[in-house]
This record gives C-alpha cells, sequence and structure tokens, in this order.
C-alpha cells in the first residue's frame, strides 16, 4: 500500500511542477462553470440536471488528457525499466496511477461543488439528487480513468495515447446516446453494460447495486487489460 | 553471488542470449564485455528480473529469479541510459525511489544525504533533472540505484556520455563499491574494463565466448605469432619460401606497398628470425620489422568476430 502511494505522491509531484496539470485543471473548471451557468441562465431553473447531463462528455475530453502520459512516458524514457525492477508489482503499479488520477479527479470535482453551492442560495436544490448525481459523476470518471490509463500502456506516445482514450471514451459516449436506433435487444445490452447509461439512471436520485456494480466492473476490467498490457511487453 | 546456468532469451526466433552459464563470486568486480546487440542488456534486465528468460536458472545472492520480488530487493540496477523522472529534482526522484525500496523516514534520508555524497550530488540536489546534464543524470542513476544498500549491483554501461574526469571519478567509486559489493557492469570500452573488473567475460551473439581476468583472456589470443613487415621492393618470393617452411602461415598484405602482416597459430615460432635469414639469403632489404603482443583488444575482436570486417 506504502508503494503504491509513493507513485500516486510522485504522479502529485509531477502534476504540481508541470504547467499541463494546471491548464488541465483551469480549462476544466471554466468549462464546468459554463455549462453550469449556461443552463441556469438560459433555462432560468435552479437545478442541477442540465449540468450533470453534460458532464460525461465534458469528462471525456479531461480524462485522457490527465492520464495520456502516466504510463507512455514511462514506456518511452526507459523510467518503467526503472519501476519494474523495483520491489513492486505491475498491478500495484497500475493502482497506483489509478489512485493518483482520481484524486486529481476528486479535488476538481470538490472544487466544482461551488456551483451548486451557489445554487443553493437562490433556490431549493435537491441534496439527493446532487449526492446520487456526484457519486455518478466520481464512479463514471473511475470508468474513465481505467479506460485512458488502458490507452496509456498501449503506446510510448503521449498523445497518440490521448487520442485512442478519447476514440475509445467517444465511442461508448456515441453508442449510448444513440442507443434508440439499435434493436431492442443490442439496447438492453447497452443499458447494462455501459457506464453512462447507468450513469443516466443514476442521476435520477437512485443508487442502484447495479449501477455501482457496473461502475466497479469496468473499471476493474480495465486496470487489468492495463496490467495485462504492461506484463505482455515484457514478455513479447 | 550472481549464477547463471543456460540463460536463453528469445526475441521472436532469434535469440538474444543462448545459453548463457556463468557465476559471479561475491565481492567480485565483473566486466560484461560485447558488441552492440551481444546480448549484455538483455542479460542484465533478465538478472534483475526486468525481462523473464525463455529458458534457463539464475539466482542472485541464493535467491532464484522466480521469486522475483525478493531478488529485485536484493539488487541495485542501472539501466542503459540511467532512465529518471526528468519532470522531477533529485532529491524527490530519490526519495521516489528509495520509497518505493520500502526506505522511510530518517533511515531514508541518511541513505539519500550518504549517496548524494558518494555520488558528487549535493549541489543539485534541488534542481529538475532535466536541467542536469548527462553526466549528473548518470550520477543521479547510480544514486538510485544503491539507496537501498543492496548486495549486488548491476550497472548497464555506467560510464557512457560522461566526460574523462567523471569516468574516472565513477571507475573510482565503482572501484570503491567493489570492496563490499558484488557487482556485475557492462562496456565496450575495453580500458575501462580492465581498470575496473576484477574478472570480465565477452559474450558475442548472446553467448559466452571467454570468461576471466584480462591477463587469462588475453593469453586465449596468444596462441599465435603476429608479425608486421615492411620490404623495400617485392617480396612475393620470399614469401612463399618462408610459407613452404611454415605451412600454416598467413599472410596478409597491409596498407602500405610492399608491407605484410604475418600471422602463425602457434605462439613460440622463430618467425622473424627466419624470414631474416631469408631475406639476407634472397637480398631483399627489410625496411620494417614488428612483431606484436596480443592484447585484450585484440582477444575481443577474434572472439567477437571483428577481424572480419
Amino acid at each position: 500500500m506504502n508503494r503504491v502511494m509513493a507513485i500516486s505522491w510522485k504522479e502529485w509531484r509531477v502534476a504540481l511542477d508541470t504547467p499541463l496539470g494546471y491548464v488541465v485543471a483551469v480549462a476544466f473548471l471554466l468549462a464546468a462553470g459554463f455549462f453550469f451557468g449556461n443552463h441556469l441562465f438560459l433555462v432560468g431553473q435552479a437545478e442541477m440536471r442540465g449540468y450533470f447531463s453534460v458532464m460525461p462528455l465534458l469528462l471525456l475530453f479531461f480524462i485522457p488528457a490527465m492520464t495520456m502520459r502516466m504510463l507512455s512516458d514511462e514506456q518511452r524514457s526507459g523510467t518503467f525499466e526503472l519501476l519494474a525492477t523495483m520491489p513492486i508489482r505491475t498491478i500495484d503499479i497500475v493502482l497506483g496511477k489509478f489512485v493518483a488520477v482520481m484524486l486529481q479527479i476528486s479535488v476538481l470535482l470538490l472544487l466544482t461543488l461551488f456551483y451548486p453551492a451557489t445554487l443553493a442560495l437562490i433556490g431549493n436544490i435537491d441534496a439527493g439528487q446532487l449526492i446520487a448525481g456526484y457519486l455518478a459523476l466520481w464512479l463514471l470518471a473511475g470508468c474513465y480513468v481505467a479506460i485512458s490509463l488502458y490507452a496509456s500502456a498501449l503506446t510510448g506516445h503521449a498523445v497518440v495515447a490521448y487520442v485512442i482514450g478519447l476514440g475509445m471514451l467517444f465511442a461508448l459516449f456515441i453508442v449510448t446516446q444513440t442507443m434508440s436506433t439499435f434493436s431492442p435487444g443490442s439496447q438492453d445490452m447497452i443499458t447494462a453494460l455501459s457506464p453512462i447509461s447507468h450513469y443516466q439512471l443514476m442521476l435520477r436520485g437512485v443508487i442502484g447495486l447495479n449501477d455501482v456494480g457496473t461502475f466497479v466492473s469496468v473499471t476493474s476490467i480495465f486496470l487489468a487489460l492495463t496490467w495485462f498490457q504492461l506484463e505482455r511487453r515484457r514478455w513479447r | 553471488m550472481i549464477k547463471a546456468e543456460q540463460l536463453c532469451r528469445k526475441f521472436g526466433d532469434t535469440f538474444a542470449v543462448e545459453a548463457l552459464s556463468f557465476h559471479v563470486r561475491k565481492g567480485e568486480v565483473m566486466g560484461l564485455l560485447g558488441p552492440n546487440g551481444a546480448g549484455k542488456s538483455t542479460t542484465m534486465k533478465m538478472l534483475t528480473c526486468f525481462l523473464p528468460p525463455s529458458s534457463g536458472e539464475a539466482s542472485i545472492a541464493g535467491v532464484s529469479l522466480k521469486d522475483s520480488l525478493e531478488v529485485r530487493r536484493k539488487v541495485g540496477y542501472l539501466p542503459e541510459n540511467a532512465p529518471s523522472y526528468s519532470d522531477l529534482d533529485v532529491r524527490s526522484h530519490l526519495k521516489f525511489v528509495g520509497t518505493m525500496h520500502g526506505l522511510q523516514g530518517a533511515t531514508l534520508s541518511d541513505r539519500m544525504d550518504e549517496m548524494s555524497r558518494a555520488c558528487g550530488l549535493d549541489q543539485v540536489m534541488h534542481r529538475r533533472i532535466d536541467e542536469l546534464s548527462k553526466g549528473y543524470r548518470q550520477r543521479v542513476g547510480l544514486a538510485a540505484s544503491m539507496l537501498h544498500d543492496p548486495d549486488c549491483l548491476i550497472f548497464d554501461e555506467p560510464t557512457t556520455g560522461l566526460d574523462p574526469n567523471q569516468i574516472v571519478e565513477i571507475r573510482h567509486l565503482i572501484r570503491r563499491l567493489g570492496e563490499k559489493k558484488t557487482v556485475l557492469l557492462s562496456s565496450h570500452v575495453l580500458p575501462e574494463v580492465e581498470a575496473v573488473c576484477d574478472r570480465m567475460m565477452i559474450i558475442d551473439q548472446g553467448r559466452l565466448q571467454v570468461i576471466g581476468t584480462s591477463a587469462e583472456l588475453a593469453r586465449q589470443a596468444e596462441g599465435e605469432s603476429l608479425l608486421h613487415v615492411r620490404f623495400k621492393d617485392a617480396g612475393d618470393a620470399l614469401l612463399r619460401l618462408l610459407m613452404q617452411e611454415f605451412p600454416d602461415l598467413e599472410v596478409k598484405a597491409g596498407d602500405a606497398p610492399f608491407s605484410y602482416t604475418l600471422l602463425h597459430p602457434e605462439a613460440d615460432i622463430p618467425l622473424a628470425e627466419h624470414l631474416f635469414h631469408a631475406a639476407v639469403a634472397s637480398g631483399t632489404v627489410i625496411l620494417e620489422m614488428q612483431s606484436q603482443q596480443t592484447s585484450l583488444e585484440d582477444t575481443f575482436r577474434k572472439l567477437t568476430g571483428g577481424d572480419h570486417e
């Protein structure tokens, strides 16, 4: 556990010492604020539904940017060899990186609480819905991070990792959004498997066990794939 | 301390390392020599558990490579080009590496101080690694590899990219380390290996060619006589005569006109003497004649096929 935290600590140092971390954070907060304000002023209702429904699309652009360097840079600069010859299991490397991004995302999401807080001043907001919304968002972010980390393990180039991550997340998003055009059987499958459709279900304010289960499963599967990809490079 | 038995590693269908067996004794500095692509780095990557061997077995301090986490605790490894986290400053990098090796608190900071002193990093501890020169980065890598005070050190080309002063410093450091620790280092700089290592081995195309002290290695190539000669004018007839006398003699024409290199597989034959007498008898004038000592470099070239190029 100590070593997992050491990897996360290192990623924090890198994020705090390089401009990329700040650029992503500021851009994310501005974009989130824009969509929040947009809905509030255009529709004129003191509610968070519009804000929450746009968040999966917003995170889809930002999370691959936060993870793109994490494994690709290690592989390109040769530091992966350094990591892999330390007394630590490969899965701990993957978990360390995952925890690091999840902490960063958590901080960003906590900062966005500023928006509902301002909303609470001018109207009544449904606390249950807000909590369920943020929990769903956090769980969805976990899936995104795992998928993007996998993309980062696939290549030694950060930009390529970003494009692959964005591509996979975007495909997931599009398939979920255009679900109604598919056959009923496919629709059921997408509803069951897509974390985004579970996110939409959770926004209604009900935290279902199978929703949480889907988020956790998708995250675990992609973390396992990431682990597999890193191990595979050594056996090839 | 380091023991390899029939170690093999395949990439696709080609062997990068084939049936490599050797033994490095405790407290010994062993040099691993070979041309580029000979399998030096692959061997080291297997010994440090980065690449699993395709077949064969190896152990470090009695721990089999199969127990990879334990092996990694016992080994300090400096990969080729000394990779380090260029976005971090030296202190953070060392702290990270130390923590990953399970060091904490006062032990960690003591070891960091000790290693930064030993590797001459005191002045740059707060500099970002990507601002440092190649030489300093190499030292950061060395310091990081020794933080957890391992018994066994594996350095892949520790002195590449360093200036002559730094090379001497690093050599001294490795010699000092070698008094207490077992060191395996690779290099293709022969004088360096001769200066630093107790024993050395030469590998080529993944196979062990020879292992021993530098004197032992030179003797391997010594089993031959080498003579450079330059005549005033054509000496063909004379050389033909000599070849009749020594059927195994090999004659190669040199770059300069009428110059030749004579090679005989036996060491103790009076080649120069015979040539002299034959020249006198035939009235051929010898302008230059020099018999050559075999060096580690000759051994290396001979064993790694450098002669054919």
